[in-house]
């Protein structure tokens, strides 16, 4: 373990470690890579400033609340329509005996 | 031979040739900086790339009332400092998750820092210092590393960092204060 001159020195040493140090040198191809980089951030920033327009926004809200009315409103008016459908063709099938059940029914076929 | 004045007025017309001369001229110093700051080479490299497209998209903000030196040192220098907050965000991020059991756990500390322009002999011990220098409060750091890495003056430091010469004189002897302490410790521990 050191004692507390060593320490004091070592702690002076450690800290004169970056006397002269030289500067690190950057990527021989940087100015490649930046035009690269560049081209690639100008196709994200076009797609991003398109959907960011205020235009585009409110467009695209309007169109999801349209579907969204249509699918809660619409289906609604389709079921009755085909609610209304399904009792006209039971009607008929009742008044012809037209239904299904009735040619499997052969235990309660009345004796002629 | 093309003068800088003459070579930002080209790059503000969006002018390749004259970017490409201004990164040849510059990327060392950038690079240099942003490397004392981050200590990953990797980081650094995609950091100075950042740093030249910044320069590049706001040449037009650059009014000539300082060095264009001065100017590309507080960008080099805030790009670098606004990563270290991503990443540190990150990692408070990511224990978040590993509390919850959804992530490995990661070393808090970074892995030894060697600098490539340090001498041999010094190399052991500036890892050591570079140590120390990663847990400084951030302006500390910024000062330290532009007075010791790129040799600025306090008054060059003062421009780059937006602030006054007393005020860097504060940060550079709390900066040399808590890196004596950290490594008081670190050699009682030896």
């Amino acid at each position: 373990m050191l004692n507390k001159e060593n320490i004091q020195e070592e702690v002076e040493r450690t800290l004169l470690s970056l006397e002269g140090i030289k500067r690190a040198g950057a990527n021989p191809f940087l100015f490649t890579r930046i035009t690269a980089k560049m081209q690639d951030r100008n196709g994200w920033e076009r797609i991003t400033s398109f959907i960011s327009r205020p235009v585009v926004v409110v467009s695209a809200l309007l169109i999801v609340l349209a579907v969204n009315s249509w699918a809660v409103f619409g289906s609604g008016t389709a079921t009755l329509a085909r609610e209304k459908e399904s009792v006209a063709v039971t009607d008929i099938a009742d008044e012809y005996n037209l239904a299904a059940n009735a040619n499997y029914d052969y235990e309660n076929i009345p004796n002629e | 031979m093309t003068t800088e004045t003459e070579l930002i007025e080209q790059l503000k017309r969006g002018n390749e040739a004259a970017f490409k001369t201004i990164v040849e001229q510059w990327k060392d110093l950038v690079f240099n900086t942003v490397l004392g700051i981050v200590q990953n080479e990797t980081e650094a490299e995609d950091l100075t790339q950042d740093v030249f497209i910044k320069v590049f998209e706001n040449i037009s903000s650059f009014k000539g009332q300082s060095k264009f030196s001065t100017w590309l040192y507080r960008i080099a220098t805030r790009t670098a400092l606004d990563h270290l907050r991503s990443r540190k965000r990150k990692k408070r991020f990511g224990s978040v998750f590993s509390m919850m059991g959804n992530a490995k756990n990661e070393s808090d500390e970074l892995p030894d820092f060697q600098h490539p322009g340090v001498s041999l002999d010094n190399k052991e011990r500036s890892k050591i210092l570079f140590k120390a220098i990663s847990r400084l409060p951030e302006n500390q750091k910024a000062a330290f590393i532009l007075n010791k890495m790129e040799g600025l003056s306090y008054r060059e430091i003062s421009e780059v960092l937006n602030t006054t010469v007393s005020a860097v004189e504060s940060l550079i002897s709390r900066a040399n204060g808590n890196l004596r302490k950290q490594m008081e410790e670190y050699y009682r521990n030896q």
